[in-house]
């Protein structure tokens, strides 16, 4: 489907060897979320998701897997899938570390996303997030120049 | 700290250009999960949580960097928003890797101690199963079978 490169290692979707890592969304509604993500970040749809298949968006270094959720399967026996239940409380989420910060809040949010604030200056980074349409948040961040990288 | 090239196009943390998606993840100890991301699947640390348990920590695996830290309350750029670690038996969104050989992958890492909910299982366009972080995280560990992305469009 695509390749990646990462210390002059290639990467594959899917792999032929070893491994690429994707991100995962439940989501309400996968042409809705399909279209989010290529609109706003030019995205690239590279599985439409018809049939039984979820939808693959390539962006930027990565994928997502769109999916509607759904209660337990037998190789996740005990898990429920469900969009975000309360778009105020999240564990993770996607990053979006960004070189640009100005020109991406204005590129994105003329494309159609929705930012909580303006950028913030905050230690180390400038920093915003986008509610995606299921009310996920994806963070856009600077980090500034001083900010050490181990 | 590690470039990407998707059509020839060069990924970093940090960015020179554009942007590069990474994953954060809410953990209750930083180092904890540095460990078992670098232990199981040999990810690289990238920055270290250098000044206490806010300062998050950076580690690159793959084609992607997981950013650890250890969440709170609402700040001046998400007002209401709490981030917290997860419910284990409710999830929205997880790391999701795709891999060539899931026989070998599950051997490998069940082997560096990562705990599986069940072992590789059959199902339509895939085998898959769910390794269990330590602070619940889901991670899907998933082989496509031959011709699943030939489909048109």
């Amino acid at each position: 489907m695509d390749e990646v490169q990462v210390d002059r290692k290639n990467y594959q979707m899917p792999p032929v060897e070893g491994i690429t890592i994707a991100h995962f969304l439940t989501v309400a509604d996968l042409k809705r979320s399909a279209e989010f993500y290529a609109t706003v970040f030019g995205g690239e749809i590279v599985s439409t998701g018809d049939g039984d298949a979820p939808p693959y968006i390539k962006i930027a270094n990565t994928w997502l897997i769109l999916n509607v959720g759904g209660g337990p399967t037998p190789d996740k026996p005990t898990v429920t899938l469900r969009t975000p239940p309360d778009p105020n409380e999240f564990s993770s989420f996607m990053n979006i570390r960004v070189a640009d910060i100005q020109a991406c809040y204005k590129l994105w949010k003329s494309r159609g996303a929705t930012f909580l604030t303006e950028p913030l200056d905050k230690y180390g980074e400038t920093r915003c997030y986008i509610r995606d349409p299921d009310g996920y948040i994806i963070e856009v961040g600077q980090s500034k120049p001083g900010f050490k990288y181990g | 700290m590690g470039e990407v090239q998707v059509d020839q196009t060069d990924y970093q943390i940090p960015p020179q250009q554009g942007f590069t998606v990474a994953l954060f993840l809410t953990v209750t100890d930083i180092e904890r999960s540095v460990q078992f991301y670098q232990t199981v699947f040999g990810a690289k640390v990238t920055r270290k949580s250098l000044k206490g348990p806010d300062d998050p920590a950076y580690v690159q695996i793959a084609n992607t960097w997981l950013i650890f830290n250890p969440g709170g309350g609402p700040t001046p750029d998400k007002p209401g928003v709490t981030l917290q670690i997860p419910d284990p038996s409710v999830i929205s969104s997880f790391m999701n890797l795709r891999v060539a050989d899931i026989a070998a992958c599950y051997a490998l890492w069940r082997s560096r101690g990562a705990e599986f909910l069940t072992e590789p299982k059959e199902k339509y366009g895939e085998t898959r199963c769910y390794i269990r972080d330590p602070d619940g995280y889901i991670i899907e560990v998933g082989q496509s079978k031959p011709g699943f992305f030939e489909q048109p469009g």
